[in-house]
């Protein structure tokens, strides 16, 4: 059989590429690559506990829990993975983030990635339902 | 919070992927390019019935002026407008995405913008990235609330003062508005005041240069008045247009002819598989 031509481009898992992740190291695993990248993750999340809590705050507790099974049940409906993506329009609108624009919206997107491998609907369903392992799309940088 | 792991689909924003790489590189001796020393001028003051924001037209990269007649007065709402320093990309970027959110916030309300929602928008962006969105801005604008003049720092720390600049001519040209600068300007006034601003960063500051930009922002009504002044015309332009006595030789010329590369294969069944 005749070896592959292409090296397989990796995304998930352990990740080995020394050039685009660094040395493998616990150390390089804990922090960030960059101090802005760990920086606006927390940021994100502060600024959603905070809401919950103000949230509780005002409505009783039982508020923020309703919204968050609303927001479970909201972000699996989505469509099986291949060539159209979700459009997660009911979670966006219970987060509130369908009226924000920033530029994870339009720079950078996923979808125009040069790296693109169309999505396989079998394994999509298969990591979806728990029974394999991995992304749902594993096609993007 | 969510502890059920459905992951929604991607978003983009941005790629720290070649952080580490770059670390590694510049460990090993790699120079990093440079950044690019900016400069500019812009400068804002609200007078009797509203806001006047100026700014001059200089592009600059390090030693080299890249556009010598830019834009650095941004449209954010039909009331509100923003002068950006820094870095140019930056600027632009973030005033416009902001006036596409306050765009969809009109849809929503069915209100005119505040000059305030357009601050915390602002604010709220750059401190979320810590200062590398490179913009200090000067918004102004006026609504139902008045005028109002904002200075908006890179970091995502803002002010508000009745005469504002930034930009690396700030200094030139806060000099000349904390010596003339009154309450109650006319609008004649306010506009020989910001001009005259201006054209201090322009003579005074190597950063900052070409011409007046000057918008002034009333109630129900704006005024952009692009190139208000030009006080740097080109001064020679040779009548005779420039020819060059020796053509270009060509040393060899190879021709490399396009292949057809799709192969179309006529019959089989489509639905074997």
């Amino acid at each position: 059989m005749e070896a592959p031509k292409t090296i397989a481009h990796q995304i998930g898992g352990v990740q080995n590429d020394a050039l685009r992740f660094g040395l493998q190291g616990v150390k390089s695993d804990i922090i960030g690559s960059h101090p802005l990248e760990s920086e606006y993750q927390s940021s994100r999340r502060t600024q959603e506990e905070m809401k919950q809590r103000i949230l509780g705050n005002m409505y009783g507790s039982a508020f923020p829990l309703k919204m968050d099974l609303d927001r479970q049940i909201l972000s699996r409906f989505q469509r099986p993975a291949g060539a159209i993506p979700s459009s997660m329009l009911g979670l966006e609108a219970l987060t509130g983030s369908l009226d924000d624009f920033g530029f994870e919206d339009y720079l950078n997107d996923p979808r125009d990635s040069e790296t693109f491998r169309p999505a396989d609907l079998h394994h999509g369903m298969e990591v979806r339902l728990g029974l394999s392992k991995g992304p749902v799309c594993p096609s993007f940088i | 919070m969510s502890k059920s792991a459905v992951d929604i689909p991607p978003k983009g924003g941005f790629s720290f992927d070649l952080c580490r790489r770059n670390d590694m590189l510049a460990k090993k001796g790699v120079n990093p390019p440079t950044y690019r020393k900016t400069g500019t001028t812009i400068v804002g003051l609200v007078f009797q019935d509203g806001v006047i924001l100026g700014a001059d037209t200089r592009a600059t990269a390090g030693p080299i002026v890249c556009d010598k007649n830019c834009e650095k007065i941004h449209y954010m709402a039909p009331n509100i407008y923003c002068c950006g320093a820094g870095t140019a990309a930056d600027t632009e970027a973030v005033t416009d995405m902001v006036s596409s959110q306050l765009q969809l916030h009109r849809y929503h309300t069915g209100r005119e913008s505040r000059v305030v929602t357009a601050l915390t928008l602002l604010k709220k962006h750059l401190f979320n990235y810590q200062g590398h969105v490179q913009a200090a801005l000067v918004l102004g604008g006026v609504d139902v609330t008045g005028p109002h003049l904002h200075t908006i720092y890179p970091h995502g720390s803002t002010d508000t003062l009745p005469y504002a600049t930034m930009g690396s001519g700030s200094l030139a040209a806060m000099a000349v508005f904390e010596s003339k600068y009154k309450e109650g300007l006319t609008r004649d006034e306010g506009v020989k005041l910001v001009t005259e601003a201006i054209c201090s960063g322009i003579f005074n500051d190597l950063g900052s240069g070409s011409n007046v930009d000057v918008c002034v922002i009333t109630k129900g009504h704006k005024e952009y008045l692009r190139n208000h002044q030009l006080p740097n015309p080109r001064t020679y332009v040779s009548s005779k247009g420039y020819s060059f006595s020796k053509k270009i030789e060509v040393l060899s010329t190879k021709i490399t002819p396009l292949k057809e590369k799709v192969e179309v294969t006529e019959g089989g069944d489509a639905m074997e598989e």
